[in-house]
C-alpha cells in the first residue's frame, strides 16, 4: 500500500504551524550557558544556548538589540526570553530572543576558573618545572584526532621544515565523551615510546569542544610527562588549563609544529658558514704566520754582519763628507775674515802715509825712530819715502821744547 | 644509554664556536690553530652525521604501542 508522499517544504511548513500554535513555544524563557557568540555585521546576534546535556541554536536579531543590555560572550550563563520557531529552509528550529538577562556566571567558566586556581596553587604551572624544548630533535610525537586540519598543519609544517623528523602521531579524540582519556593515554604512549619532543593539540572551536583540554587528569597527564611538551589548542585567543601545564603553549597547531621543528636548511646553512668561517680563520692564521715570518727574516737579513759592515760604511762616509764639508767651509770663512782685515790694515797702513808726503825714519837695523832721542848726530838713519829710501847722517838733534 | 656520551647538535655547534672564538686569539701558535682547525672540522662533520638525511613518513601508534605507516 502506497501512502501519500510529502515534499520537504510541505513537512516543514507542517511543523512550522505546529510550532506557532504552541502557546508555550511562543513564549518562552530558557536559562543556559552561551557559546559560540557571533556579532554579525548585519547586527544580529548568533549564538548557542546549552546545559551540560543539549544545546540549542538562537538568534537576536538587530530589531531586537534593545533586550539586551550587555556584550553577551561564551561562557556567559543567561535567561533568555524569546519564542522557538522553524526555520522552514534549513528544517531547523532554533530560539528567537527578545530579551536576555545574565544568570550569574556561566559553569564550565567557573570550573575553569576553580581548576585553574587549584593547580597553580598546587604548583603545577610553576616554571621551575618546566623543561626547555629541545631545538634540534629526531621523533616528534603528536597527540591529536587523526583526521581534521591540526593534524595536517602540523605534518605540512613539520615536512616542510625538516622532512627528517620522524613524525608519530597518537590518534585521540579531542572532544565529546572518553576525550580526556584518550588524550591522556596518547600523552603516556608517547613519553614511553621516548620521543624528543610531544605536541598536544586540536584545531578551534567551541570552549565545549575544547573541553577535554580543561581536564584536571589531561593537566596532570602533561604536568607528569617527561618528554618536553607543547599545548597546541585552537585559535590564539583560546586558552586552556593544558596550556599552563604544558612546557610550551603554542598559540595553533601550525604554531606548534614551528616550536617544535627545527628548520633543517637554515641548519644547513648555519653548518655552512662555519665551516667557511673555521677555514678562513685558518687560512689567515697561516697568512698572518706567513707574514710574520716574512716580517723576521728581513729584520734579520737586517742584522746581518754584511749588512752592519755596510751600515758602517755607510756612515763613515757620511762622517768624510761632512768632515769635508766644515773644512770647506771653515776655510771659506777665514778667507772672509781675511779680506774683512786686510781692507782695515789697508786703512792704517804706514804706507798708505808715505803716499802723502810723510816718511818713515828707522835706523841702520830698521828699527823705527820716533824720538830724537833715539839717534845721535853720526848716526846713520834711513828715510823710507813713497817710492824709496834715503840714507843720511845724522848731524845735529834738536828737540821741540 | 650510551646516548649520553655523545653532544647533541646544539652542543656541538657551540663547541665550532668556542673553537672559532679560540682561533681568533692573538697569541695563539700557528700549531695549536692547526690542532684547533682539524677538531673544528671534525666536528663539522659530527654535525652532519648526525643529521639523519632520510625523509620520514608520519606514523601512527596505536593501542598495542604498535607502529603502522600513517594513511
Amino acid at each position: 500500500m502506497r501512502r501519500t508522499a510529502y515534499s520537504v517544504s510541505q513537512v516543514n511548513a507542517y511543523i512550522k504551524n505546529m510550532f506557532a500554535q504552541d502557546f508555550m513555544l511562543h513564549s518562552i524563557c530558557i536559562k543556559g550557558e552561551v557559546s559560540n557568540c557571533k556579532y554579525h555585521s548585519s547586527g544580529h546576534i548568533y549564538f548557542t544556548i546549552k546545559d551540560e546535556k543539549a544545546a540549542i541554536a538562537a538568534v537576536m536579531f538587530a530589531g531586537s538589540r534593545r533586550g539586551l543590555s550587555f556584550h553577551m560572550q561564551a561562557g556567559d550563563k543567561v535567561i533568555v526570553t524569546g519564542s522557538i520557531e522553524v526555520y522552514e529552509r534549513d528544517g531547523r528550529y532554533q530560539l528567537y530572543a527578545k530579551e536576555i538577562q545574565k544568570d550569574g556566571e556561566g559553569s564550565l567558566y567557573l570550573q575553569f576558573e576553580a581548576l585553574k586556581q587549584t593547580l597553580l596553587e598546587m604548583g603545577m604551572f610553576a616554571e621551575e618545572y618546566k623543561k626547555p624544548i629541545p631545538k634540534y630533535i629526531k621523533t616528534l610525537g603528536i597527540v591529536t584526532a587523526p583526521t581534521g586540519a591540526a593534524v595536517q598543519d602540523i605534518r605540512n609544517i613539520a615536512g616542510r621544515r625538516n622532512p627528517y623528523v620522524q613524525l608519530i602521531l597518537y590518534p585521540a579524540r579531542v572532544q565529546g565523551e572518553g576525550a580526556a582519556e584518550s588524550i591522556v593515554n596518547g600523552i603516556r604512549a608517547l613519553d614511553q615510546m621516548g620521543v624528543d619532543t610531544i605536541i598536544v593539540g586540536r584545531g578551534g572551536g567551541s570552549i565545549e569542544d575544547l573541553w577535554a583540554f580543561n581536564e584536571e587528569i589531561v593537566a596532570r597527564a602533561i604536568f607528569d610527562c617527561q618528554t618536553p611538551l607543547i599545548s597546541a589548542v585552537g585559535h590564539e585567543t583560546d586558552t586552556t588549563i593544558a596550556d599552563f601545564a604544558a612546557d610550551l603553549r603554542a598559540p595553533t597547531p601550525s604554531a606548534g609544529a614551528e616550536l617544535a621543528v627545527y628548520d633543517i636548511f637554515e641548519l644547513f646553512d648555519e653548518l655552512d658558514s662555519l665551516h667557511y668561517r673555521l677555514r678562513h680563520e685558518m687560512e689567515w692564521k697561516a697568512e698572518s704566520a706567513r707574514n710574520r715570518y716574512q716580517r723576521l727574516s728581513q729584520s734579520l737579513a737586517m742584522k746581518s754582519p754584511k749588512n752592519q759592515l755596510n751600515d758602517r760604511k755607510q756612515r763613515a762616509m757620511n762622517l768624510e763628507e761632512k768632515l769635508e764639508q766644515k773644512m770647506l767651509d771653515q776655510i771659506r770663512e777665514m778667507r772672509y775674515r781675511l779680506g774683512v782685515l786686510a781692507e782695515r790694515i789697508d786703512g792704517i797702513s804706514p804706507a798708505k802715509k808715505l803716499s802723502q808726503g810723510l816718511a818713515f825714519v828707522t835706523d841702520q837695523k830698521g828699527k823705527r825712530i820716533s824720538q830724537v832721542s833715539h839717534v845721535r848726530p853720526g848716526d846713520e838713519i834711513q828715510i823710507r819715502l813713497q817710492d824709496g829710501t834715503i840714507i843720511a847722517d845724522v848731524r845735529e838733534r834738536r828737540e821741540t821744547i | 644509554m650510551t646516548k649520553e656520551k655523545q653532544s647533541s647538535l646544539e652542543e656541538l655547534m657551540i663547541e665550532i664556536e668556542d673553537i672559532l672564538e679560540k682561533m681568533d686569539e692573538q697569541d695563539i701558535s700557528l700549531e695549536d690553530s692547526f690542532l684547533l682547525y682539524e677538531k673544528g672540522m671534525k666536528k663539522l662533520k659530527m654535525c652532519n652525521d648526525r643529521i639523519d638525511q632520510v625523509e620520514k613518513k608520519m606514523l601512527v601508534i596505536n593501542e598495542q604501542g604498535e607502529l603502522d605507516e600513517f594513511e
